[in-house]
């Protein structure tokens, strides 16, 4: 007999117990490893698009941490792009939007609508599964996500709503409606999946932000692939820019991992994610005290012989750390199992799987592994020092 | 002039004083005087005993008279508020491993013998094995199976405590206490929990021990029949040793002491 299946044989004397212990505590961790995954997803696919789309710099207006609230004139596109360091800029005008069909909303949660001209670089990465991109000159277009596009063929099913290539879509307060969907993409951004694009100029009408951008990207002529000197010098001359029209407005330029840290909805995300893991901890540290506490109290008499026999108070120690390990291994792999089995089920209601992709990475479940097991050995503590207390002739005269 | 003397200070073995009266001793108890906090009542008043290897000794004694307190001590599993036990000439209380040493040395047979519910009898008996010499879980299970058919259980190795008879159980918690081949078996009432044809087989068992193994065997009991099989009977009241059928009796207590 291995001494870990002396613990395996401890758990399983009270199965039920166990199990419960293991379904409290899986549910908890369950929802801690959802939310990093998503907080996570997001952020890697945010900043692996900037990667792929090679942007040194991200210029969004001061103050605006929401993102798709900063706004300010192109007049700073305009003279960023013709600093002699720059290489070439591409902006873009976000915003949320809303469809509706015959005259009632369509209530898709948070739609976000982007617009883009033809050599936004966001094309470089964008695959289109059906239809066309967008081209210069096109009007009153638009190419959906694949998100989008299944959220809109569900809802067909419902009443006639456009989802599919030639089909036409109508915004909400946009004058100039419809608007036809000349394709369908696949994007590495979870949110551009789930939203749509239009040109440029539709874009800001529809966003009421005429002459204006959200923001934009830029690339900078580098003398190295990893040389961050020339950014340094555009980024700081982009911030020293004033527009003659309106020079309260501050821009500022980022690098992506650092805009993506500073973004709000990023940032809301991942401390709602710790709120939430911390939470969980706590309660499932609370769920493995009370088993383990009324487990060792159980086992008062046999821990007593355990030491009568010459076990040394280490290795009592060791046996309840281990069984509230193992309790906590297994509800971290229920917890995972529970992750991924509800983070597919977020991804089938449409106000939210334009934020979600179901995705569990290495990284997450090594993370809530991590901490699931930190769980078990904070839980096992206590109980495990008491058992450790318990002097053998007192053990077992227990009754 | 008392002779309470507490010799928890002494870590070279037998103090210059005592030696001859350990003589060659495998267990030696050096007036031991316990008093438990939540009464007044003094479970042990100044008792000295010597155990040889291989020796079969009996404590009787009415209930209460501090039996299992005195071999409580000498498997240390408590400590003595004053006096000392010497193993082989070396004190014990001071040392730092006595886990370590309980584990090598002594084996416990308790009158309801706390097998572990979970773990089949070939199981409960790999137990002790954790802590003694290095074994393989392959070694750990021969030998439990060797033990087992020492006790005659082979055929009930694979079988929990709950499917077996007090008398089997009582035999699986012997080879249990012969795990890590010990000089020294405490036993405490092993037959309460018997009828009468079990506790043959287990007193069989005991005395066969004893002989084949040289094992120095403490028996606390209630039992004349058990005492009977003893070599020595100890007989002990309120604390103290009255009676002794040894040849080479200890002194129990001083008169000083007990003032």
């Amino acid at each position: 007999m291995y001494f870990v299946s002396f613990i395996l044989k401890n758990l399983a004397r009270r199965p039920i117990r166990t199990v419960l212990t293991v379904l409290g505590l899986a549910v908890a961790v369950g929802s801690m490893i959802a939310l990093l995954a998503v907080s996570y997803n997001v952020e890697r696919s945010v900043e692996a698009a900037f990667d792929s789309r090679r942007v040194d710099l991200v210029v969004m207006q001061k103050g605006k941490p929401m993102g798709w609230d900063s706004e300010f004139s192109e007049y700073f596109v305009r003279e960023t792009a013709k600093m002699p360091e720059v290489e070439r800029v591409s902006e873009g005008i976000v915003g949320n939007a809303n469809i509706e069909r015959d005259g009632v909303l369509v209530d898709l949660g948070i739609l976000l609508v982007q617009g883009w001209k033809p050599d936004n670089f966001g094309y470089e990465d964008l695959q289109i599964l059906e239809g066309r991109r967008l081209l210069p000159g096109d009007r009153r277009k638009v190419m959906i996500g694949s998100t989008l596009a299944n959220n809109l063929k569900e809802l067909s099913k419902i009443g006639p709503i456009g989802h599919r290539v030639g089909d036409t879509l109508t915004f909400v307060g946009d004058p100039k409606n419809p608007y036809e969907i000349v394709g369908i993409f696949k994007s590495p951004v979870i949110f551009e999946d789930g939203g749509a694009i239009v040109p440029f100029e539709d874009g800001q009408e529809l966003h009421s932000k005429r002459g204006k951008v959200t923001g934009f990207s830029v690339r900078v002529r580098k003398s190295a692939p990893d040389s961050q000197a020339e950014v340094e010098t555009v980024k700081r001359k982009i911030e020293a820019l004033r527009d003659p029209d309106d020079p309260y407005v501050v821009v500022v330029a980022d690098t992506p991992d650092k805009y993506v840290q500073s973004v709000s909805q990023l940032e809301l995300i991942r401390a709602v994610s710790w709120l939430v893991s911390v939470i969980a901890l706590v309660v499932s540290v609370i769920s493995l005290l009370n088993t383990m506490t009324m487990s060792v109290l159980e086992r008062t008499q046999e821990i007593g012989i355990l030491r009568a026999v010459g076990w040394p108070r280490r290795r009592v120690v060791r046996m309840i750390l281990g069984e509230a390990a193992c309790l906590a291994a297994a509800a971290a792999l229920v917890g995972t199992v529970i992750a991924f089995l509800g983070m597919q089920t977020l991804t089938k209601m449409p106000k939210v799987n334009g934020f979600i992709e179901p995705d569990l990475s290495p990284w997450v479940m090594a993370r809530g592994f991590a901490l699931t097991v930190m769980v078990g050995v904070v839980g096992g503590a206590y109980p495990a020092y008491r058992a450790a207390r318990l002097l053998p002739t007192e053990a077992i005269r227990h009754d | 002039m008392t002779d309470n003397r507490n010799y928890l200070g002494h870590r070279n073995g037998i103090p210059a004083g005592r030696r001859g009266e350990c003589g060659d001793y495998l267990l030696y108890a050096d007036r031991l005087y316990k008093t438990y906090p939540d009464g007044e009542v003094r479970a042990l008043n100044g008792v000295s005993l010597g155990v040889h290897q291989g020796e079969y000794v009996a404590i009787t004694g009415p209930s209460g008279c501090g039996k299992s307190t005195l071999l409580n001590m000498l498997g240390v599993l408590d400590v003595p508020d004053n006096g000392e036990i010497y193993f082989r000439g070396q004190p014990l209380t001071t040392r730092r491993d006595l886990d370590n040493f309980r584990a090598r040395q002594i084996g416990f047979v308790f009158q309801s013998f706390f097998l572990i519910p979970t773990l089949t009898a070939r199981e409960n008996v790999q137990v002790p094995m954790f802590e003694g010499p290095r074994l393989s879980a392959r070694e750990r299970a021969k030998k439990a199976d060797d033990l087992l058919a020492l006790v005659g259980m082979s055929q009930r190795a694979h079988h929990r405590p709950m499917k077996l008879s007090v008398g089997e159980r009582q035999r699986v918690a012997i080879a249990r206490a012969l795990a890590n081949d010990p000089v020294l078996l405490l036993a405490d009432e092993p037959t309460g929990n018997l009828d009468s044809e079990n506790a043959d087989k287990v007193l069989d068992l005991f005395t066969a021990l004893q002989k084949d193994r040289n094992l120095a065997l403490i028996v606390v009991t209630h039992s004349d029949e058990v005492a009977e099989r003893a070599d020595r009977v100890v007989k002990m009241r309120d604390g103290r040793v009255v009676a002794d059928s040894g040849a080479d009796i200890i002194p129990t207590s001083d008169s000083a002491a007990t003032s």
